[in-house]
């Protein structure tokens, strides 16, 4: 026999379900009340889902940074950045500029320094706030933050001018100095240009009396006179402090990109894996099936 | 297309299906309803984009049938029966020559298969390796071999 008429032989014998088997399967798809078809399945959503988590969560697990190696962290960063024994006298070597003795300066400097942790933070916070009150100073505004492994905290003090210099040198040491601003403006022009203004006006004050002019005119005149004269008191009181802005930070957050490079790659390996394993195991169940149906 | 559409559409093909595979008639009859019964539950998951319905029954009825098979295979090692366990002698295919039936005998369970999906059923390479969960290639393969051995048989038996 050819293979055609085999073939034909064997496509010509179909057979037919029974009338018993008929009858059951009709009983069966008559409780058919299935709901709409769903593209998305829970079990289709897991397949992608729980090989994705695992290598997010190696991923994460990986990557995310122990405490002690945050500490191992910013301490490398500490040391890499902070002042040598040279730069220990920063401070001392580049002093800001020392105030005028002999004219009238409104002096403000600011300065930012970098510590390890937000424990040194408070602890700057509290000895800035002893030097300015030991230099006969006081703070104006204090604001700390402190979050978990990070903090900031910023600082008003006024100083008297005279012991500015000094202020800044000692607060300078209280972390490593980021970076250092000074603004100096020159009152003493002003001031000087006020005192004409109110010698001038009490000439003209006394020549009034000398006159007996009304009385409206000399209290108005006393009394413009007086207005320049606080002004002037205010700005001398005003330039005695300087003003000293100080911020104190830890550093910010690093991330180690040989962490994200290996969490990546320990993810890959998972996924890698998975799909092994999957593999794998579907091979072992054909080689079953093959053996199962090899027998007649 | 309803459930109860698809099952009276296709009812023949994959109790056909069934018969050839397990080479027994009455296990045919119950591993109809056996699978009827899955696809029913499954129903919701059918997806027409992905295939037929005919091809997808018959995926389902492969499952049932080799749950059964598994589960002779259990039950033959219980009852510690060494040589092949005796066939209930009734015909699981009508009006074939008593030699080429004879020699569909020879033919393993995976053989059969093949044969039933590839010529019986009339799927192409592509849908039969799908059911069979094999690549078209190996599906040819495997029916040319079983067509080869049944001519081989044939011509014995002349």
């Amino acid at each position: 026999m050819s293979q055609r008429d085999l073939v034909a032989e064997l496509r010509a014998a179909r057979i037919e379900a029974p009338a018993n088997v008929r009858a059951h399967v009709r009983l069966i798809a008559a409780a058919d009340t299935t709901p709409p078809r769903r593209r998305v399945t829970w079990r289709r959503a897991l397949v992608v889902a729980l090989p994705v988590a695992a290598a997010v969560a190696a991923t994460i697990a990986v990557t995310r940074p122990t405490h002690h190696n945050a500490v191992q962290h910013r301490g490398a960063i500490e040391r890499a950045t902070a002042p040598s024994a040279t730069d220990q006298t920063f401070g001392a070597q580049k002093a800001v500029p020392a105030p005028s003795t002999t004219r009238v300066q409104r002096y403000g400097a600011t300065i930012r320094l970098r510590v390890a942790d937000p424990a040194a933070v408070s602890d700057g916070v509290t000895r800035a706030i002893r030097i300015a009150r030991s230099l006969g100073g006081f703070e104006n505004a204090v604001h700390t933050n402190l979050t978990g492994e990070n903090g900031t905290a910023d600082l008003t003090l006024r100083i008297p001018r005279a012991n500015v210099q000094q202020a800044v040198a000692r607060l300078t040491k209280l972390g490593t100095v980021t970076s250092e601003q000074v603004d100096i403006t020159d009152l003493t022009a002003g001031l000087s240009q006020a005192d004409r203004t109110i010698a001038r006006l009490q000439r003209r004050l006394a020549a009034l009396r000398a006159q007996h002019a009304p009385p409206a005119q000399i209290a108005a005149l006393t009394q413009q006179i007086q207005r320049l004269q606080r002004g002037e008191s205010a700005t001398k009181r005003s330039a005695h402090y300087a003003t000293v802005r100080m911020h104190l930070g830890t550093p910010p957050h690093v991330v180690d990109h040989h962490y994200v490079r290996n969490g990546i790659v320990l993810g890959a390996c998972v996924l890698v894996l998975l799909l092994v394993g999957f593999l794998a195991a579907r091979a072992v169940r054909r080689r079953r099936e093959d053996a199962l149906l090899s027998r007649s | 297309m309803t459930f109860a559409q698809a099952a009276e559409a296709h009812l023949d093909d994959v109790y056909g299906y069934l018969a050839w595979f397990t080479g027994d008639r009455a296990a045919a009859d119950d591993l109809a309803g056996e699978t009827f019964e899955r696809a029913l539950r499954l129903w919701h998951r059918f997806d027409p984009e992905r295939g037929s319905v005919r091809t997808w029954l018959c995926q389902v009825a492969r499952t049932v049938a080799l749950d059964h098979f598994r589960a002779e295979k259990r039950r033959t090692r219980r009852e510690q029966l060494a040589a092949q366990h005796e066939r209930v002698d009734e015909r699981f295919v009508e009006g074939l020559a008593p030699d080429l039936e004879a020699a569909l005998h020879s033919l393993s369970a995976g053989e059969r298969e093949v044969v039933a999906l590839r010529i019986v059923l009339e799927l192409d390479a592509g849908t039969a390796a799908r059911v069979l969960g094999i690549t078209p290639t190996n599906c040819t393969t495997r029916l040319n071999r079983a067509l080869k051995k049944l001519e081989e048989a044939l011509d014995v038996a002349a």
